[in-house]
């Protein structure tokens, strides 16, 4: 064995993106000064669970971190996916948080992935699983991602305790994806969604709806939002309540917001916090915020929102060698993260053209001619 | 209206970072020296490493909390009032067509 060449990095910024890129790419990692000027230095438990789900779905993969956490080396391995897959997520992060690089590597898998996850369903932070449904999948799918991409929601699980389940499908991609020309936003011809409930009165969602199509109702007669109250062990651990909405143009382009409250939020792994300000938003506020974020996003007049900018991104860079030209609004921090990560790994630049006329910003890439090199394999 | 923009957007994104890209790939296995250096750093002020954040569009903190969703809602507009929700009505199917099809042509 020759000695391994690592590229070295440094923070726990963009961890799951590294590591994917560095998966995908066969480029081992070194990530130092992870969070070392922290009282509570090194890596956190969803990161860990990020590294074991990565375990999972790979073959020959090693993972070595120091005692204090603050280094990780990180050598990928080949992607497998594979069936009957499971992974608990933890509670730290929500189950959106594995998703997302998850649909990204198992589309370069060596068999189609179909895998459990467990734990937090909705939250403040991470994308929801209805989100992940109503939007990103079809934002895949604009991507010539062929056929058994899918995600069902079994149960659900609100913040701190979790308790729910999702099933997510993803297909491999035979020949790599296929490039874009996605400039055209259209215009919205409908607005869906979902509400959730959990181990609180259904009457939460209705306050939701009715407050969300409030917002609507002078713009758009076309808006349904269903509601799926879980009673039993299908509601998880924890009480709580959200809403998903997503937005659909007449050229195919789905933008999304969502959020979700519940008790106890919680806080940062070391420091303690008793349930004490569990002043929670009412569900009327809720709803109207997040109706209020998506007609913002709409504003923006990209073909996707901020939240999915980086897995846009990301999609066009792993595409052939082809020119992919993407409309988005202004650009989000993590969508900036993301540009940088893939000029890291792939070394791929995208060029800007700012569209004066509605403040939007077209970016064009030479896609990188990522093959499904596990499938190659065998 | 900006003609240096397209510049600066790609400078702002990948400019000031290019030194660091480009050096970033070493040999890991004799890194020892590399250790010891380590040591001249100890007594850094634990300040230090807050200090770099500039602007959160920067990205120069490298602990950055690793989040996709967009979460900096500051500017939420009021879409209650008229003024405002009238503002995006042509992004609507019930707006008017002609300037949608507009806006969503791209010049070249």
């Amino acid at each position: 064995m020759g000695k391994t060449e690592y590229k070295r990095l440094k923070g726990s910024q963009s961890f799951r993106l590294r590591l994917l890129l560095s998966t995908l790419t066969s480029i081992p990692v070194l990530i130092e000064d992870i969070r070392a000027d922290d009282t509570w230095p090194g890596l956190r438990s969803h990161e860990i669970s990020f590294l074991r789900l990565l375990e999972t779905i790979t073959d020959g993969c090693h993972v070595e971190i120091n005692e204090t956490g603050t280094k990780l080396k990180y050598k990928p391995g080949v992607v497998m996916g594979g069936k009957n897959l499971v992974h608990d997520c933890g509670l730290n992060r929500a189950i959106g948080y594995f998703l997302e690089p998850l649909l990204v590597l198992g589309l370069f898998g060596k068999k189609p992935l179909s895998i459990r996850l467990k734990g937090i369903t909705n939250d403040l932070k991470d994308p929801s699983v209805d989100t992940f449904r109503l939007t990103t999948l079809p934002i895949l799918k604009c991507f010539d991602v062929q056929e058994g991409l899918d995600l069902k929601i079994e149960s659900r699980g609100a913040a701190p305790n979790g308790g729910g389940e999702v099933l997510l499908s993803v297909p491999i991609v035979r020949d790599g994806l296929k490039a874009v020309m996605w400039k055209d936003v259209g215009m919205v011809k409908r607005i869906r969604g979902v509400t959730f409930s959990t181990r609180v009165s259904v009457q939460f969602e209705n306050a939701m709806r009715h407050a969300a199509r409030g917002i609507f109702n002078r713009l758009l007669p076309d808006v349904h939002i269903f509601t799926d109250h879980k009673a039993g062990a299908l509601s998880g651990k924890s009480p709580g309540y959200g809403i998903s909405l997503v937005a659909e143009t007449t050229s195919g382009c789905y933008l999304s917001a969502d959020t979700a409250v519940s008790y106890g939020q919680r806080v940062e792994e070391g420091a303690f916090n008793d349930e004490e300000n569990n002043e929670l938003t009412p569900p009327e506020e809720v709803g109207e915020h997040i109706a209020s974020l998506l007609l913002g996003e709409i504003e923006q007049g990209g073909v996707v929102d901020s939240t999915h900018q980086g897995l846009l991104f990301l999609l066009c860079a792993l595409c052939p060698e082809d020119v992919s030209k993407v409309r988005v609004g202004k650009l989000s921090p993590y969508g900036i993260e993301t540009l940088r990560q893939i000029k890291e790994f792939l070394g791929i630049e995208f060029a800007f053209k700012p569209d004066p006329s509605n403040g939007t910003v077209i970016l064009i890439c030479i896609g990188s001619g990522m093959k499904n090199f596990a499938r190659k394999m065998s | 209206i900006h003609l240096g923009q397209n510049k600066n957007l790609r400078q702002l994104i990948y400019g000031r970072r290019e030194s660091k890209l480009t050096s970033s790939t070493d040999d890991v296995q004799g890194s020892s020296e590399d250790e010891e250096s380590d040591e001249g750093e100890f007594f850094k002020p634990k300040g230090e490493g807050i200090k770099s954040v500039r602007e959160d569009f920067d990205g120069d903190n490298v602990n950055n909390d690793d989040c996709s969703k967009f979460l900096n809602h500051a500017d939420v507009k009021n879409w209650i009032e008229e003024e405002k929700y009238e503002s995006i009505r042509d992004r609507f199917v019930t707006g008017d067509w002609s300037k949608a099809g507009r806006s969503g042509q791209d010049s070249d």
